[in-house]
Order: C-alpha cells, then structure tokens, then sequence
C-alpha cells in the first residue's frame, strides 16, 4: 500500500513539478467552455446545457488521462521492475479519479459562470456526474494504457475510448437529464446502480487485462 | 473452432438449412399482427444475423484468452478472421434492419436505443481494426488486441442487452422480456425461426473458417 501511495506521489509531482499538464486541461475546459458560452449566446435550453456539460466533460477527461500511460512510455519504467501490476493500476485508478474530480469541479465552476446553471438538486446532480466522471476515467485508464503501445497515441485513445466509454455515458446522461427536469433519487436509483455495476465490470476486467498489457 | 474445421457434415447441413429457410420463411403461413403484417418474415433474416454476431465475438474471445494464456499467434489469427465475420454478419443484420424499419417505422434510421447500440457495436469493433493496422510487431499486434477485445466484449454485452431494455424503444420485444413473446411467435414462426438461426451462425462459421485457412496459410509461408 505504501508503494501505491508513492506511486500516486510521483504522478502528482511530475504534473506539478511541469505544471503544464494540469494547467493546460484548466485552460483547455476553458477555451471550450468560452467557445460555447460565445456560440451559444444566451440561446441555450436545460437539454442542451446537459450534453454540452457531457461533451465537454467527455473531452478534458480523454485529454487528461490520456497523458497517464503515455508520459511513462520513455522516461520512468524502471519502477515496473520494483512493483507489481495491479498495484500500478490501483495508483493509476486513484490518481486518475482525484484528476476527474478536479475536472468535475473546473467544469462544473465556469460552466455556471458562463451558461447559468439550471440544476435544482445539486447535491444529487453532482453525485451523479461524479460517478459518470469516475466511470470514464475507469474506462480511459486501461485504454490509455493500451494506447500507449501504439504510434498515433492521442487519436487511438480517442477512437478506442469513445464507443468503449458509450454505455457509461448514456446511463450517466439520461440520469443527469432526468434529474434537470426534477427527478429525485428514487427515480434514477435503476440507472445509477446499473451504471455502478458497469463501472464495477470495467474495473475488475481492467484489473484481470492489464498485466498483459505490460509483458513484452 | 478447431473441431469445426476438422468435419464438414455440418456445411451440408447448413446448406439445408439455409434452403428451407429462405423457401419455408418465404412460403409459410405467418401470424398477421398489426403494423408487422407480412414484414415479420425479416425475423428469419435479420435476428439471426445478430445471434450469428453474438456468437462468433463470442468465440474470438475464447481465442483471445487463449492467445493470452498461450502467446501462440495462431490463436490470434482465428481471434481476428471471427471478427471480421462478426463484423459482416454485424453490418448485415444493420441493413436487414434499416429496410425492415423503413416499412414499419417508415425511416431506415429513427434514434431507436437498439439501433444506436447496434451502431456503437460496430463502431468498437471497426476501432479494433484500425488498432490492428496502427501497429505493426506481430506478438504486439495479438497482445494489445486481444486486450482490447476482451475488453470491449465486456463492455459490449451491456450495451446490447441491458441498456436498450432500460428505455422505451419501438423494437419488437421491448418493454418486457427479450423479444419472443412480443413477436408472437407461434409454432410456424418458429418452425422457420430456430434452423434460420443455426443455419446463419453455422454459415458464419464456415465462412470464418474459409478465412482462417487463408490466413493461417500466408502465415505459414512468412514464417518459412
């Protein structure tokens, strides 16, 4: 357990110590946000702002993990010899959802500055957008690592990533849709649990394949 | 699928099969149902093509476990040849569907959950391809997509069984349980409807087993 927490560490002071990863997904959300928010105008109706929150959320998050595995690809893969794989993955999985709660949070932030905020339950929205969040990151963290095998990285991660991701993000979108229109938690409770146990699947499965990925 | 490889009485079977599919779905008697009328015969054509689907990712999957497990690219070439079949009968079952939907529904695409799960099914295994073609070490390719197929099965069943029965769709069988009793099927449907299936899957078979020899033929001479 103690190498999971230094291996947390290091992810964390390689992107602090560079600052530009974290950074430049704060300014990439932003940019996109702005671009809506100047696009949109005062135009936009609570559908609309549920599936751009989603997009938007869907595109930091692919550009935020995708650096998890493909950073190491060259610099730092002596620690492989020094710590098992399923230890790599549970830093990984943890790592990677504390960087989706902050870009939960960022996104969640600029997106009621800049296009207003039509959400009455926040507690219940934010659990749930949590959980989507978390999902995807679960999703993106053993395609990254798969990705980073390849020679075009950021577009394989995007074109493996999105269909596999797909049943995580209908779930969490309609749940979040529903609570906009005034859905309390017994009404969504189906779709969470199910959207939980996928998520649960993508782990366990993430766990069982990712050793493999590593044998060269 | 070895074993099936090995004996071809099953061919001659299959094309019976498929014979008195095509005739008897055609010919036979059906239940007249509202909206449905004659167009119910597309269930001989078009729901076995996903069950032939099913089943033969089903079985790449095997072979990518054992792939896995035993680091032998013969497994890998069945692994990819199943695919590329499951993919075919995949499009096609698209197709029967959309002609199928433009009669009943009066669109060929309408924002159905089955037919955009279907889509995204084919769009995961379409991503499977291009991963194959972007790398090019042949231990590599076999590990990193088997990987990623196993992966994507997971993710795959619940996409097409589970979330499309969370939402109210216009396929038939929905709103209940998998899609039986909503047809109505009754004995003739199903005297038709039980050979079309393992006539279809048994011809996807043959078909990926063509495709296996092939390949397992040019892997043979690059490795002389």
């Amino acid at each position: 357990m103690n190498l999971v927490f230094a291996l947390i560490k290091k992810d964390y002071l390689i992107d602090f110590r560079q600052k530009y990863p974290i950074v430049g997904i704060a300014l990439y959300i932003f940019a996109t946000i702005y671009i809506s928010y100047l696009s949109f105008g005062n135009l936009i109706n609570p559908s609309t702002w549920n599936a751009l929150l989603w997009i938007v959320l869907l595109f930091a998050s692919v550009t935020g993990i995708a650096k998890g595995f493909i950073q190491e690809e060259n610099s730092s893969l002596y620690y492989y010899f020094l710590t098992s794989p399923s230890q790599i993955l549970i830093a990984k999985f943890l790592y990677n959802g504390l960087y989706q709660l902050l870009i939960v949070g960022l996104t969640f932030v600029l997106f009621s500055i800049f296009l207003g905020n039509p959400v009455e339950n926040l507690p219940l929205f934010m659990l749930n957008f949590s959980i989507g969040a978390l999902g995807m990151g679960a999703a993106f963290t053993l395609i990254s690592a798969i990705s980073s095998k390849t020679g075009n990285q950021s577009t394989m991660m995007a074109l493996l990533g999105f269909p596999v991701v797909i049943p995580v993000l209908i779930m969490a979108v309609s749940n979040s849709r529903n609570i906009i229109f005034g859905a309390g938690l017994t009404d969504i409770m189906g779709n969470l649990l199910t959207l939980i146990s996928i998520i649960v699947i993508i782990i366990a499965l993430s766990f069982i394949l990712f050793p493999y990925s590593r044998r060269n | 699928m070895n074993f099936l490889i090995r004996t071809n009485w099953w061919k001659w079977l299959t094309m019976f099969l498929l014979t008195y599919t095509v005739v008897g779905g055609l010919l036979f008697t059906v239940p007249r149902l509202p909206i449905l009328n004659e167009t119910i015969r597309n269930l001989h054509f078009h729901v076995p093509m996903w069950f032939g689907m099913i089943i033969l990712f089903a079985f790449s999957v095997f072979h990518s476990v054992k792939y896995l497990s035993s680091k032998d690219l013969v497994q890998d070439l069945f692994s990819k040849e199943l695919i590329n079949v499951g993919v075919l009968f995949g499009i096609l079952g698209i197709i029967t569907g959309m002609i199928w939907a433009n009669f009943t529904w009066g669109e060929p695409w309408s924002n159905d959950p089955k037919q955009n799960a279907a889509a995204v099914a084919l769009l995961i295994y379409f991503a499977y391809m291009i991963l194959r073609g972007s790398l090019s070490d042949d231990h590599q390719k076999a590990r990193i997509s088997a990987i990623y197929n196993i992966f994507a099965f997971a993710v795959l069943i619940p996409l097409l069984f589970i979330l499309p029965r969370l939402t109210d769709s216009l396929h038939p069988g929905s709103g209940g349980n998998p899609g039986f009793n909503a047809y109505d099927l009754d004995s003739n449907l199903r005297l038709v409807f039980y050979p079309a299936v393992v006539g279809w899957t048994f011809l996807g078979s043959w078909i990926a087993g063509i495709m296996i020899r092939v390949s397992l033929y040019q892997f043979k001479k690059d490795s002389e």
